[in-house]
């Protein structure tokens, strides 16, 4: 892994765990990750979205894999290569990392970003809404 | 309270003393990876495919594993597509029935069943279940219920669209709705009282697992169509299979077996609405060459689940069905029948629900109304569900109905002689 990688990671980690501090403090607020605004995330009513949404297939808790990988340490991420998960093709060699922007662009319409994935969710039209899950999606841990 | 104990009779405090241990056993806690093969398969919870936390009555997930095949995975191997599942329970009728053949006159405490089931995932596109089950009160063993699928995924013009077809013994086992009669409310009553009565449609369980059908179905965007046939097996196969020897002759294409829905999953909350049908020519008598019956069955269906959070989930379900039966002698009849439930679950533990079911028609003696109350636990299934040490393995449900009967079959006078008390503890693995 290159510096710049590791640095970009570092920094979109450490941004993202400013982020979820800010908001188990229940404090709206805005965060910036790789020059992303990530406006109003709560990470409180990101909790109620996840379990509505994400939580069939996705769990929060460490090592807990379901049809989805566990979303814990998530952000920062490099997509596709967590061990023990068998990814779909294109997701494993996207090389995307997993900031907040590339976060919501997922959320709002998964095959767009990535054409091959194997997650079979509609997307998360409400921008607020994909704040507030990344929000809480940030207080799972950084990588 | 040992004094209100001792005051019941024998059975009830042998229930009771089982439900004591239920809940003994709860309080030596582990953390869940709780359940049966289709779960260990996805890795998912109970609580992700089944509205409180157990089967049948399919959340949305569960309906697209379903139409999917059963073939969704956590892509992880060395998964063994087998599970179990047994029923034991209390029964008692507001009065004595006539003894039957291992059937007491009042308060049976009965194995009702006990089955294994393959159940899981065979290729990409190929799943399925089979089950063979125990009877409990005949003390028999039999094929169950089967249902295997193909099933393929496309995208179309930016759509998701699913086509299969699902080769199985009974019709309506492929509902994924749970308002057609074999996965429908009440999915559980005592084999030992008086259920919905004697009277059922044609679509209902008359057939169950008697015939073989293939029946092809699509799910594009929000719509939901089905299109099948069944032939009935021959008796000396039914009879190896433990289901002794039934000589009426359904024979594949003489029937057609349709549905078509709309349905609508927000997340937060899911509905479907939809109408099915089943037309049917059917020999009464293989060997005797007569006329034969012939059967039009028209239904109109609706779910609707308020999940949100799944802190507190709300279903509502129902399903019409009129029966026009035209005999050998050309003779017509009706049959209508409704039923009617509604749910309440919390933390997808607690439930309660309430059905209404009414069976009506052209022969009096077919009517039976009534309703039917039930609560129930189930403490494991879920993600963060706490599991007694070495239960790992398993999921539960402990339920109470209560069945109280206006009029059953065609009289009003002495219905409520029927009113049932059905104790039950549900366990999978």
């Amino acid at each position: 892994m290159n510096r710049s990688c590791i640095r970009s990671r570092f920094l979109c980690g450490a941004a993202l765990v400013a982020l979820a501090a800010s908001a188990n403090a229940q404090v709206s607020g805005n965060a910036q990750a790789n020059g992303y605004v990530q406006a109003n995330g709560n990470a409180r009513k990101g909790e109620d979205v996840f379990t509505t949404n994400c939580g069939e297939c996705h769990s929060a808790r460490e090592g807990r894999d379901k049809r989805g990988p566990s979303l814990y340490g998530m952000v920062g991420a490099t997509a596709g290569q967590k061990a023990g998960f068998k990814y779909s093709d294109d997701l494993a060699a996207s090389g995307i990392v997993w900031d907040a922007e590339n976060l919501s662009r997922y959320l709002a319409n998964p095959r767009a970003l990535v054409p091959g994935s194997k997650m079979k969710f509609d997307g998360l039209a409400n921008a607020q809404e994909r704040a507030d899950v990344i929000a809480y999606i940030a207080t799972l841990g950084a990588h | 309270m040992s004094q209100i104990l001792f005051t019941l009779p024998r059975p009830w405090r042998r229930a009771l003393a089982g439900f004591a241990t239920c809940a003994a056993l709860t309080s030596i806690v582990t953390p869940a990876q709780a359940v049966p093969s289709f779960a260990r398969q996805t890795g998912m919870d109970c609580a992700s495919c089944h509205i409180g936390s157990f089967g049948p009555q399919l959340t949305p997930a569960g309906m697209r594993f379903k139409i999917g095949g059963y073939t969704d995975t956590d892509g992880k191997s060395g998964k063994i597509p087998l599970s179990g599942m047994a029923i034991a329970s209390f029964t008692r009728t507001a009065e004595d029935q006539e003894p039957e053949d291992n059937i007491k006159a009042n308060n049976n405490l009965k194995l009702d069943e006990a089955a294994l089931f393959f159940a899981g995932r065979i290729t990409d596109s190929i799943g399925g279940f089979a089950e063979i089950g125990y009877d409990g009160i005949e003390k028999s063993v039999a094929l169950g219920g089967i249902d295997f699928r193909f099933a393929r995924a496309v995208d179309m013009g930016g759509s998701d669209a699913t086509f299969g077809i699902s080769v199985n013994n009974t019709p309506s086992i492929q509902d994924p709705f749970n308002t057609l009669p074999h996965w429908s409310f009440p999915y559980l009553s005592s084999p030992v009282a008086y259920g919905t009565g004697g009277a059922a449609s044609f679509i209902g369980d008359g057939l169950a697992e008697r015939v073989l059908g293939a029946v092809g179905y699509a799910s594009y965007g929000n719509l939901y169509g089905e299109l099948g046939s069944y032939g009935s097996l021959s008796p000396s196969l039914q009879n190896k299979l433990g289901h002794g020897r039934d000589y009426q002759r359904l024979s594949m294409g003489s029937n057609a077996y349709w549905r078509l829905a709309w349905m609508q999953d927000l997340k937060a909350q899911a509905f479907h609405v939809g109408v099915f049908g089943w037309s049917a020519s059917v020999e009464p008598d293989r060997t005797v060459a007569s006329p034969k019956d012939r059967y039009r069955d028209l239904g109109i269906d609706a779910s609707y689940q308020l999940l949100g959070t799944r802190e507190h989930v709300v279903t509502v379900n129902g399903a019409y069905v009129r029966e026009r039966l035209t005999d050998m002698e050309n003779e017509q009849s009706t049959l209508r029948e409704t039923r009617l439930n509604a749910s309440y679950y919390y933390q997808q533990t607690w439930g309660a629900s309430l059905g209404h079911f009414a069976t009506s028609g052209s022969d009096s003696a077919a009517a039976t109304r009534g309703q039917m109350l039930q609560l129930d636990w189930t403490p494991f299934g879920k993600e963060n569900a706490r599991v007694p040490e070495g239960l790992s393995w398993a999921n539960l449900r402990v339920g109470l109905q209560y069945w109280n009967y206006s009029r059953f079959e065609g009289v009003s006078s002495g219905a409520s002689d029927h009113n049932t008390t059905y104790l039950f503890t549900w366990l999978s693995f």
